[in-house]
């Protein structure tokens, strides 16, 4: 007797972690190479932005299925983004200066260097996928 | 002094961050990130997939903020 109603269409090859990961890797270290300010990288990241936005918004990728309830502990995340929030809004209502800064001010002269943006470049590209995913 | 401040209330919000996700994890009685974003994701406003656009568009947004600008 058929079942259709059970039948799961399988993930496409191209969704699998062997296929994304090295084009993601392959899309961090062209990024690493454009730097802040530059019309090429809010390009970059306006089409990889757009493509993601795409095949998350499109029927094209299978998603995991959401909880349909979440468990009580949600309060706990209230910690680490009340700290989160009180640090950079008191810097950013300071004016964000070198003694008091904002998290992108203490970041970004990490970011001018190649390897911590391209790995920035491999984080944020996963973690779009893993939002896609869902 | 008070650059260290700043730099510290990063690292313990990180650290924070790092810690609530691990015990989500680990016990299942604290949502994960994951999970709380696929609930937002799963709010519509008619036919428009409002939660999964407000989540892109956040992370699309941090991309742009840390990276591009």
């Amino acid at each position: 007797m058929d079942h259709p109603e059970l039948t799961v269409a399988a993930a496409p090859a191209w969704t699998r972690p062997a296929v994304t990961m090295p084009i993601f890797g392959v899309l961090s270290l062209m990024g690493g190479f454009l730097p802040s300010f530059s019309l090429e990288a809010n390009l970059y990241l306006f089409t990889l932005g757009a493509v993601m936005m795409w095949l998350g918004l499109g029927q094209r990728v299978p998603r995991r299925p959401a909880p349909t309830r979440l468990p009580g502990g949600l309060a706990w995340w209230l910690l680490p983004v009340g700290v989160l929030v009180f640090f950079e809004i008191t810097a950013f209502a300071g004016g964000s200066t070198e003694s008091y800064p904002t998290l992108s001010l203490l970041v970004d002269p990490l970011l001018d260097n190649y390897l911590p943006r391209a790995l920035l470049y491999f984080g944020w590209l996963t973690g779009f996928w893993g939002l896609v995913r869902r | 002094m008070t650059r260290l401040l700043a730099i510290a209330g990063f690292v313990l919000s990180a650290l924070l961050i790092i810690g609530v996700e691990w015990a989500a994890r680990r016990y299942r009685k604290i949502p994960t990130l994951s999970d709380m974003a696929a609930v937002i994701m799963t709010h519509e406003s008619g036919r428009i997939p409002l939660g999964r656009v407000a989540i892109f568009g956040f992370w699309w947004w941090v991309g742009w903020h840390f990276l591009a600008r």
